[in-house]
């Protein structure tokens, strides 16, 4: 009975974004196909960003417009650890995700206090000041505008220099933080952390230090942001600056949004949907932007429960039909 | 166990609480009675650290806890209900309750993130008193429902559980009879003296006289900010203060 | 160099002040924030384009019809997307969202429609130098931080001196009494977002003969004017007239005396700082709450 309320059935949980993930994995067995398999790869690193930005605000409920600062911390640091000090590269993806962690922790501390527009304001100024460090580097450690090679992954000697090889990878990350997203989101401190998305006053109330759980929830996701960045840089092997600016913010919060927050499905989803709504948006070229800008809005306005709160809506009301003739109970 | 010592608080130039000074003693149910605006609630969040006294002190136990955050006036062992209801309503009952128990749980976020051998005996032990919370308040049948899609009584009870989770040894209720219909008031006259039965100090603010009169060993009454009157529930009901204040207020 | 700085940083701040007031005016009216004034402020500047340069009309003919134009698309979103979002209720980052949403159709659209090279938008005077105290300036300067000025000291006046303004002023303040008072809230809340639209469109013509127009001109200025809005106190009107200004003036001065590498940095290092230590601003506006 215990087991059924704590709900701890990861394996269940799992099951749903795996198999989605898997079936991304297909081109894997079609010969030539490196274009689609690129796209799984960056589809995956972005899911490590995007349910890391789940952790904060959909669970949280604290919002960041500056989410592609981490982004870019992970990215830079990794390659500026690799490069510079010759450091193996997945010691110094973990290395740039934790000095994220640290700098979310610090902007945290003060920014707690500040509920939602504020909160989102002080977050677009952080980004712009990361991008800002960025191309006006000190030493000119991170090449400024011309943005910075590195090496592509390789551990312990082992190089993944294919997507096909770096596609297995992203998939092990993918279930690594996903596990660890599922762990903290049901234990004690997701659950503060809910408690205080939905009401900080009665979190305060129950002895939870509000304050304190907001910068943990800042830290983990901008190490899981960060480390997406570090995925990044190692599968492309080079990053521009203008890769952090606002737009990749936003962009993320746009997946989230579009896939539905507080779950390890929406992420994926939404990174999906909206990543290859932007590949196939590639072919209107100079329409591109404004097309894209436009479906936006039409979903924002015509769909707020997110792409799939509407899929969702449709789809229990097929199945609960489906199971009325059926003659049993709801078909999930 | 709980004193107060000229307790003062000021919004402006409205002076909402003053100088009030009450004593709660252990193992009691004690009322706060007064009329609308008295400052009841004030006061109350005076003690659960919502609000700073802008003079006066909060003793509990010994200690000043005046201007301590709410959180930390809770781990010292004072939880609270609210007036308005302040459930987490897209949480699930028994997750309710657990949030209560927060304090109690000694996990980290480490282990949390890993769930270690020992965080896992942790919740699953947690998952089991947090249903024994709700059978406490006979919630266990909507263990899994979300919190905000109970009616307004059981709320009040939930409301109850999550306080009691966090094992304070003084509770304060802000009018947890409101809304409750009178089959739900007497189970709830015999929930108060069920834990007072765990070794829980109740603080109350209640309008409803009866339950008021009938449960409480002891009575302070507020008006327009000041304690107007203390005693018994006979000695209230019969000190013409209190008559006053009760007529020409309402 | 003090004087020529002083002009430059008035006619910067001048602008930032044109945005932040759109902000505050928003806020204050609806709680909201709007991501799309700086976008709005690249419309203006485009559709003056238009009207001054390839359609040949006098300059203060084109500013008047392009702030109609930027007035009826203010009303237009607030009507047709923002008022929608909230009717259904929605959490307030949808509305954010949309608001960005636009902000990148304005980016894109100004580019299909008017290319996406810099247009050269031509001077408003016939000289193309004017002494001030021995310093020349371009008399398109003077022209920014006077009519940026003028604007301001109209909107005070619109506000305090009109029916129309105190009306606005009761629904921003309490919508619920200035409803049962017989103030149409809902049109109140449209004119608002007309009005900040207006405002930047106004910028977005000043600012046009000094720098071009191309369609990012107004996305850094947009985001700095939030630096503006904030160091005067959000949601304050004089606070973001004298923070815009002020942002503007410490731009120039510490771009001209200290070092111009990180003239970009300094709207939001002050924008981050005051969030920080001085929510209220520095006319001690309490719109942003704590937690």
């Amino acid at each position: 009975m215990q087991k059924s309320l704590a709900n701890n059935s990861l394996g269940k949980k799992l099951i749903a974004p795996i198999a989605i993930l898997l079936a991304l994995g297909m081109p894997l067995y079609v010969r030539g196909a490196e274009y689609p398999l690129m796209l799984a790869c960056i589809i995956q690193l972005y899911v490590v960003a995007v349910s890391g930005l789940d952790i904060l605000f959909g669970y949280c409920g604290q919002i960041s417009l500056g989410h592609a600062a981490f982004y870019a911390i992970g990215a830079y640091g990794s390659a500026i650890l690799h490069n510079n000090f010759g450091l193996p590269i997945l010691f110094t993806m973990f290395v740039a995700a934790t000095l994220a962690a640290l700098v979310g922790a610090v902007l945290a501390i003060p920014a707690s206090k500040l509920v939602f527009h504020f909160l989102s304001l002080a977050t677009v100024a952080f980004g712009e000041i990361v991008y800002q460090f960025i191309v006006h580097s000190p030493g000119g450690i991170t090449k400024d505008f011309n943005g910075i090679f590195s090496a592509r992954l390789s551990i312990f000697g082992f190089e993944f220099s294919t997507y096909r090889l770096w596609y297995y990878f992203g998939l092990a990350c993918v279930i690594v933080f996903l596990t660890a997203k599922y762990f903290l989101v049901h234990s004690k401190t997701g659950r503060a952390f809910t408690a205080i998305r939905e009401n900080s006053h009665a979190a305060n109330g129950m002895g939870i230090n509000v304050r304190k759980y907001k910068v943990m929830a800042f830290a983990t996701s901008a190490f899981y942001t960060a480390f997406a960045g570090a995925m990044y840089i190692h599968l492309v092997g080079y990053v521009h600056p203008d890769t952090f600016l606002r737009k990749q913010s936003v962009l993320f919060l746009t997946m989230l949004l579009f896939g539905g927050t507080g779950s390890l499905t929406g992420p994926i989803l939404g990174v999906i949907s909206v990543e290859l709504l932007i590949e196939s948006l590639r072919v209107l070229q100079d329409y591109q932007g404004f097309v894209y800008g436009i479906l936006l809005l039409i979903v924002i306005v015509a769909l707020p429960g997110g792409l799939f709160g509407g899929f969702k809506n449709v789809w229990n009301l097929l199945a609960g039909r489906l199971g009325k003739r059926r003659g049993g109970a709801g078909a999930c | 166990m709980l004193t107060t010592d000229k307790v003062t608080v000021k919004f402006g130039g409205l002076t909402a609480v003053n100088q009030v000074s009450v004593h709660v003693e252990a193992h009691r149910i004690t009322g706060l009675i007064g009329p609308n605006g008295a400052g009841k609630t004030t006061f109350f969040n005076c003690i659960s650290g919502v609000y700073r006294p802008n003079s006066g002190s909060v003793i509990f136990e010994g200690n000043h806890i005046e201007g301590k955050k709410p959180y930390q006036v809770n781990r010292a062992g004072i939880s609270r209900t609210y007036q308005i209801i302040n459930l987490f309503k897209k949480m699930n009952v028994l997750e309710n309750v657990l949030v209560g128990m927060h304090p109690r749980l000694k996990s980290g976020y480490l282990s949390d993130m890993f769930r270690t051998p020992s965080q896992r005996r942790e919740e699953k032990a947690a998952y089991e008193r947090a249903y024994e919370w709700l059978k406490f308040v006979d919630l266990q049948d909507h263990a899994l429902d979300p919190a905000g899609s109970l009616s307004y009584g059981k709320q009040r009870l939930l409301e109850i559980a999550r306080s009691l989770a966090s094992t304070p040894k003084l509770i304060l209720l802000d009018e947890p009879a409101a809304g409750m219909n009178s089959k739900e008031k007497e189970e709830l006259d015999e929930l108060l003296k069920r834990i007072l039965e765990l070794g829980v100090t109740v603080l109350m603010v209640e309008h409803d006289m009866k339950l008021v009169m009938g449960i409480c060993h002891y009575l302070n009454v507020l008006s327009e900010g000041k304690l107007l009157a203390k005693g018994t529930p006979s000695e209230i009901q019969n000190n013409p203060d209190v008559i006053q204040a009760y007529l020409g207020g309402e | 160099m003090f004087l020529r700085l002083l002009i430059s940083g008035l006619v910067l701040g001048g602008i930032y002040s044109l945005i932040a007031l759109g902000y505050s005016l928003i806020y204050k009216a609806s709680g909201l924030m709007s991501f799309v004034q700086g976008d709005v402020m690249t419309l203006g500047a485009y559709l003056g384009l238009t009207f001054y340069r390839i359609l040949g009309l006098p300059f203060v003919v084109s500013l008047i019809l392009t702030v109609l134009c930027a007035f009826a698309f203010g009303m237009l979103l607030e009507k047709g997307v923002i008022r929608v979002l909230l009717n259904k209720n929605v959490l307030p980052i949808y509305v954010v969202l949309a608001t960005i949403a636009i902000s990148y159709i304005i980016q894109n659209g100004v580019q299909l429609g008017w290319g996406s090279i810099t247009q050269y938008f031509p001077s408003v005077f016939s000289k193309s130098s004017v002494k001030v105290l021995s310093v020349s300036v371009q008399p398109e300067a003077l022209l920014c931080v006077g009519a940026s000025l003028v604007c301001m000291v109209l909107l005070h006046f619109f506000m305090t001196r009109t029916r129309f303004g105190t009306a606005m002023r009761a629904a921003a303040m309490d919508p619920t009494a200035a409803y049962s008072c017989g103030i149409n809230v809902s049109m109140s809340t449209g004119i608002t977002w007309g009005l900040s639209a207006g405002l930047a469109a106004i910028a977005g013509m000043l600012i046009g003969p000094m720098y071009g127009v191309y369609a990012l001109l107004g996305s850094m200025i947009g985001s700095k004017g939030f630096s503006g809005a904030v160091i005067g106190g959000y949601g304050n009107m004089y606070g973001a007239m004298v923070g815009g200004i002020l942002l503007g003036l410490a731009e120039v001065f510490v771009t001209g005396y200290i070092s111009s590498t990180y003239k970009n940095l300094i709207a939001y290092i002050l924008l981050i700082t005051f969030l920080f230590l001085k929510p209220t601003g520095l006319f001690n506006e309490r719109a942003i709450q704590d937690d």
